[in-house]
């Protein structure tokens, strides 16, 4: 029998019986659809965090952050697990800065505080950095998108993020360029506990960053370094960022060590590509994790096809039998029963990866869409925008998943009805 | 004359359960090109069992059987399938498929043996012309009366231009009237057309348009000429 005579035979037994194979489909279809969505919103939002690094993270700086662990913990807030007494304070920069092959560093201090403005007011972060400096590290990032940025700001000088200025995203703006706002911070060392406040002058709205990343972003304010020092009353600093002269290898390597040894060991340096690396590792260990519950599920789906086909080889077992009595050979059955389970495969994988991909779609629009602030004291929460990214690997890895799991499932049954004897499947009531 | 089947001492014993059961005890037959063969007996004689050695449908237990001089009791499962496309058969029950035609049910048959598609589908309509169902090929079994339904198995039996057609009890499950005229298509098939023909019947009506009778009792032949 020619092979698309197997076919036509095998799409019209599933024709007959369309509701058992659309609900027989359909299981083919939900772990093909779960695999692609979840692979695909991972691989998305790998690299949007990616990006969001190399961008705000440029390959040719390093973070220096208190405490002697190293990787993406000590760059948290309070992640760092150094000795209590040590701390890193903004004029280390000049140790740093006498290191061969850095070009400059800058020192970075944050708090949580709020900002006012009319009736709002929001918790952010409070950056206190060096205009110049901050904005030649991140060149394409800490970008005015009115007003300038000052090289030699006033104190009151305040330089806002694009969702801090326009937190609903709709054009009804919090703040904008030349407005006065109000940062408020609750110094909880001061016994009594009280609130420092001060009227700071928007000079700035930056461009829209996206996402989040080690550099600027868009939720938080920035003021000059020395009235950060003074507004907070310390010179203790979150982290400074190094930049080097180039960022080959060796010279993050010899800085690195070098920036250890000045601090005795008790900081923490961090590269772009050690950061990358961990993240191309944590995420290597999440798709693997998630591929595995929706392989899960379609292995659930591959026991429904094996159960159907039993069902099916039982009730079509005179019909085997006619076959055999016209002359079909075995393995002309064998095939017409995998001709079936592949027809299932390919439409379930069809549907299962347009279905997943819409369904990454919709889960990264409303899902991960980013927090809106809330109600008169808010959070600027990330806004990150995932799109979700299908490689031709999940593509054809989903498709052939789903095809090899219904064949392989279907195989049984086949063989089972390849091996019928004629005479008896004639007999079967 | 050509010899078309050779039955030589054929036994067939069952297993009803642990109980054996000797279906066949040693039938002697021969059938020759152009024989319009009739097997009669009553239920439980072996007719069926016979028809099914005769058919490559199942090996017998002793004894050898021969179409067109091939041994079949040696044949394996490939073989008997080759063997079987040069034989036609026509079920009590006609053995349609349901969810096909009448011409999608002899289209089958050749596409088994991988005739192309538009060959078989001509040699299909005049097949169902053949046996007058002209107007019906585009019918599903359960739109087509037991008369009708018999036609396609007949048009069906025929489609690979078999060596012989073998009919167990053609007119078993039709009203005598369609009877009748399923037994002047089998008499014009073997008397026109030189279509040799083995049926297994209950039917006196058919049996007598027979050039041969065999009766059956308990697994052996017992009366009419073996050949």
């Amino acid at each position: 029998m020619k092979t698309s005579d197997v076919f036509s035979y095998a799409f019209g037994a599933i024709r007959l019986r369309k509701l058992r194979a659309g609900l027989t489909t359909l299981g083919v279809v939900i772990g093909i659809a779960a695999i692609v969505a979840l692979l695909s919103i991972s691989q998305g939002l790998q690299d949007t965090i990616t990006e969001q690094l190399q961008t705000g993270f440029a390959t040719d700086t390093l973070i220096v952050t208190p405490g002697a662990t190293t990787g993406l913990g000590a760059m948290g807030p309070g992640g760092a697990m150094g000795p209590a007494d040590f701390h890193l304070l903004v004029n280390d920069t000049q140790a740093i800065d006498d290191i061969e092959n850095v070009s400059m560093s800058v020192a970075i201090i944050r708090k949580v505080s709020y900002i006012k403005s009319d009736e709002k007011e929001f918790m952010l972060y409070v950056v206190g950095v060096d205009f110049a400096k901050y904005a030649d590290i991140y060149s394409s990032t800490f970008v005015a998108e009115s007003g300038e940025i000052p090289l030699n700001p006033e104190n009151e000088t305040v330089v806002v993020g694009k969702r801090v200025s326009d937190p609903w995203d709709n054009r009804t703006l919090f703040c904008d360029v030349n407005d006065t706002v109000e940062i408020i911070w609750n110094n909880a060392t001061a016994r009594p506990q009280k609130n420092e406040t001060y009227a700071g002058h928007v000079a700035v709205v930056l461009k829209e960053i996206g996402g989040f990343g080690i550099g600027p972003s868009d939720n938080s304010v920035y003021i000059p370094i020395s009235q950060a020092q003074s507004f907070f009353g310390t010179d203790e600093c979150y982290m400074i960022i190094v930049q080097l002269e180039n960022d080959d290898e060796a010279t993050i390597e010899s800085v690195s060590e070098a920036i250890e040894e000045a601090f005795s060991g008790q900081v923490s340096v961090t590269s772009s590509t050690a950061v990358l690396g961990i993240v191309t590792s944590v995420f290597s260990t999440v798709e693997l994790f998630l591929t595995g519950i929706a392989g899960i599920s379609l292995l659930v789906a591959g026991i429904g096809i094996m159960n159907i086909m039993i069902v099916s080889l039982m009730e079509r077992t005179r019909e085997i039998g006619i076959l055999k009595a016209l002359g079909m050979k075995n393995r002309t059955v064998l095939l017409i029963f995998i001709s079936e389970a592949m027809i299932i495969g390919l439409m379930g994988g069809a549907i299962g990866i347009a279905s997943g991909w819409g369904l990454a779609h919709i889960v990264a629009r409303i899902g991960l869409g980013g927090g809106m602030p809330m109600g008169n004291r808010g959070v600027a929460a990330g806004g990150l925008t995932i799109t979700p990214v299908l490689t031709p690997t999940v593509f054809l890895g989903a498709f052939a998943f789903g095809i090899v799991v219904s064949v392989v499932f279907a195989l049984y049954p086949a063989w089972r009805a390849s091996k019928l004897k004629p005479v008896e499947a004639l007999r079967y009531e | 004359m050509t010899m078309i089947v050779e039955t030589r001492n054929l036994k067939k014993t069952y297993m009803l359960g642990k109980v054996p059961v000797n279906a066949l005890q040693g039938v002697n037959l021969r059938v020759e090109k152009g024989d319009f063969l009739a097997i009669l007996g009553p239920s439980g004689s072996g007719k069926s069992t016979l028809l099914n050695m005769i058919g490559a449908l199942d090996k017998p237990t002793e004894g050898k059987i021969f179409i067109e001089g091939v041994d079949v009791s040696k044949l394996n499962d490939n073989e008997l399938a080759d063997i079987r496309r040069r034989i036609g058969f026509v079920f009590q029950f006609f053995n349609l498929i349901p969810r096909l035609t009448a011409r999608g049910n002899v289209e089958l048959t050749m596409a088994v043996t991988g005739l192309g598609k538009n060959e078989r589908r001509k040699r299909a309509e005049e097949l169902l012309e053949t046996v007058g169902l002209k107007e019906r090929v585009n019918h599903k079994p359960a739109e087509l009366s037991g008369g009708e339904r018999q036609r396609v198995a007949i048009a069906r039996a025929l489609a690979n231009n078999p060596k012989f057609l073998l009919m167990d009890e053609p007119t078993g499950n039709i009203d005598s009237k369609t009877a009748h005229e399923i037994i002047e298509l089998v008499k014009s098939l073997n008397e026109e057309k030189g279509v040799t023909i083995i049926v297994i019947t209950h039917d006196q009506n058919i049996a007598s348009q027979a050039n041969r009778k065999v009766q059956m009792l308990d697994g052996l032949i017992v009366k009419g000429k073996v050949n």
